[in-house]
């Protein structure tokens, strides 16, 4: 292995391979750094498991809010009703789980499947209802799905939730365990992250922010934005629901008023709008900045209920373009789609 | 079968009419500034708590408290919420309705912190205690007042809108605000006075039935999903649209309440507003005008 500087650049010789770094910081974009940063954290707190809880919490919420950002980009539609998804994922888990004694891989599959079912079943809701009836359907749905564990209580167990799920993982010691969980939740939303990463830099991302910037002009440029918009839910739908199957095995419990009201929503959605709009990166950053606001703010005492929403009011009022807005401002600004909510006469 | 129709159809009145007095100043909002207000559970909880506040800790007597509860809400509505947010955002939904949502919960989780459920906040606005029998169910006649208390102020809102100027300027804007700006309206102003407007229904339906509701800090969700729900299925801000879609809602859970099973009640009107959303979007009324 040989270090050579040259000029603007570190180049690391590795046998036939050449990798380079640039010195200069405003060229530090590479993902790379934030990626080992994340992955380094968990070691560092290890011997706290409530701290590790907050981690995989803050790291699945990232995972919901990502496939969101693109979502909202691709239909050009602002979904309310993300935590549906959620529900269907964590009580297909849960269910399967209790009634079958199924493993969390067994469930994985069957939970995408159902999301997907659902998804395909809904997503033509993207090309017939337009801007605000579309977040208010989305809006409905959650409350019905909630209503349904209430009536069907034999069943979903309403108020209490299902119990007795099977555990994500078990390695016998307790902080190994949450340790590993915490990884499974990472890789998770770093696959996200990549997944979604590389389908907004490709063709596909480029249909997402036409139909996103102009839906008239993308038709007309030949732009089948009917299928895209619902190839585009569908797949979301079942990244989404990823994040509840989780939830289910992580906890052991899913409860449908825990995940089901708008109380939930609101973290997810300010987690896309603290972190930036349409950044899938963003998404991050915001969702570790709630995540740890939220636990930072209960050693206050039961204030913590007032300020918290407060200080992410203020944030709105200061950061309009969010988090990842501060530091996107001292750099070129690259090609990406802005979501934009249509706003046409109601 | 006579007697559970009888029931029905009592309470189809009673229920609507509520339901329409809930969901009166959502409508107005829907109308006027063509935006969702997120917020309007929290004046419930603002009229209910500020009521309570007035009464035990500043002694007021019941009619300077009534008084009071609407100055300040006027004035919260217009400092807190009109001003800062609502024009400030205007065009740009999600973080209008994210702010306000925001700004509910905190007032929400402030009153939990002052007055918290186990406060036994109790309002004494009880026109008319008892109940009226219909064979084996009865209705609170503080029900039966607020009924047709909401179908007072709709006629009261209908005369104004139809037959006063600045009902007349309010249903310009509503309907085409370049026009109305060039015939002179001022916009704004027009803006913060349905703000305003849009805090009376809901104020006044919460201090009649407060005395035989229950009162907590976090009342004022449900409330909002009733007024969304009747909103929506009336055609967002089509006060025509609200009064039939009110009676519709009303009826519904009446039926489903007495033929099927209680507990379907709010799944029943989820799903109809679902289905009406879906296949007709603009709702029973299009909302082209407010009234």
């Amino acid at each position: 292995m040989r270090l050579e500087h040259k000029r603007s650049r570190l180049v690391f010789h590795v046998k036939n391979l050449k990798l380079e770094w640039a010195i200069e910081p405003r060229y530090w974009r590479n993902p790379l750094i934030a990626v080992a940063g994340l992955f380094l954290l968990p070691l560092l707190i290890y011997s706290r498991p409530d701290y590790m809880t907050l981690l995989t919490t803050a790291n699945i919420y990232a995972a919901i809010a990502i496939p969101l950002s693109w979502q909202m980009a691709g239909t050009g539609r602002l979904n309310f009703g993300p935590q549906f998804f959620v529900g269907i994922g964590g009580f297909t888990a849960a269910l399967l789980s209790i009634h079958w004694g199924w493993g969390p891989w067994q469930t994985l599959g069957i939970v995408i499947l159902t999301a997907a079912c659902f998804g395909i079943l809904i997503s033509p809701l993207t090309v017939l209802a337009q801007g605000l009836y579309f977040s208010l359907i989305t809006l409905v749905l959650p409350l019905i799905f909630l209503e349904i564990t209430f009536v069907f209580a034999d069943v979903f167990k309403g108020e209490a939730g299902l119990s007795g799920v099977i555990n994500l993982i078990n390695l016998g010691k307790i902080r190994i365990t949450f340790l590993a969980a915490c990884y499974i939740s990472l890789v998770l939303m770093i696959i996200y992250l990549f997944i979604v990463d590389k389908i907004m830099r490709s063709r596909i991302g480029l249909y997402a922010a036409a139909i996103n910037d102009d839906e008239v002009v993308a038709e007309t440029c030949g732009l089948k934005i009917g299928r895209w918009k619902m190839i585009c839910f569908v797949i979301t739908s079942m990244m989404i629901a990823v994040g509840g199957w989780f939830f289910a095995h992580y906890y052991g419990t899913f409860a449908g008023t825990t995940y089901l009201p708008l109380n939930f929503m609101i973290k997810i959605l300010l987690i896309v709008l603290i972190g930036g709009r349409g950044e899938i990166y963003g998404s991050i950053v915001g969702a570790y900045f709630v995540a740890f606001l939220e636990q930072a703010l209960t050693a206050l005492g039961p204030v913590h209920h007032i300020i918290f929403p407060l200080i992410l009011l203020a944030m709105l009022f200061v950061l309009p373009e969010g988090l990842y807005g501060i530091y996107r401002r001292h750099k070129y600004r690259e090609y990406y789609p802005t979501m934009r909510v249509r706003k046409r006469s109601i | 079968m006579l007697e559970s129709i009888q029931f029905v159809i009592v309470y189809t009145f009673m229920l609507g009419s509520l339901y329409l007095l809930m969901s009166l100043g959502f409508s107005i909002i829907c109308g006027v500034l063509r935006v969702f207000h997120m917020g309007y559970g929290m004046i419930f909880v603002v009229a209910v708590y500020v009521m309570w506040m007035l009464i035990k800790d500043f002694h007021f007597s019941v009619g300077w408290a009534i008084l009071g509860v609407f100055v300040i809400q006027v004035l919260f509505t217009l400092i807190v919420v009109y001003y800062p947010i609502v024009r400030r955002y205007l065009d740009r939904e999600e973080l209008l309705l994210t702010s306000l949502i925001l700004v509910s919960l905190a007032v929400e989780e402030t009153v939990n912190f002052f007055y918290p459920t186990t406060a036994g906040v109790y309002i004494p606005t009880m026109i008319l205690p008892g109940a009226l029998k219909i064979g084996q169910a009865s209705i609170p006649y503080q029900l039966l007042i607020a009924s047709i208390v909401a179908i007072a102020a709709t006629a009261i809102f209908a005369f104004f809108l139809l037959k006063v100027k600045t009902g007349l300027v309010i249903r310009a804007v509503s309907q085409n605000i370049e026009g109305a700006l060039l015939m002179g309206a001022s916009v704004e102003r027009i803006y913060a006075l349905a703000m305003i407007l849009s805090v009376l229904p809901p104020t006044i339906c919460i201090l009649i039935i407060a005395p035989v509701w229950s009162i907590t800090p976090y009342l004022g969700m449900d409330l909002m999903m009733t007024a969304i729900l009747v909103s929506i299925l009336g055609g967002l801000g089509n006060i025509r649209g609200s009064i039939l879609a009110s009676y519709i809602v009303g009826f519904l859970a009446a039926a489903v309440a007495f033929w099927v099973n209680p507990r379907l009640m709010g799944l029943a009107t989820l799903i109809l507003v679902a289905t009406v959303l879906i296949f007709r979007p603009q709702g029973l009324a299009r909302s082209e005008s407010l009234w």
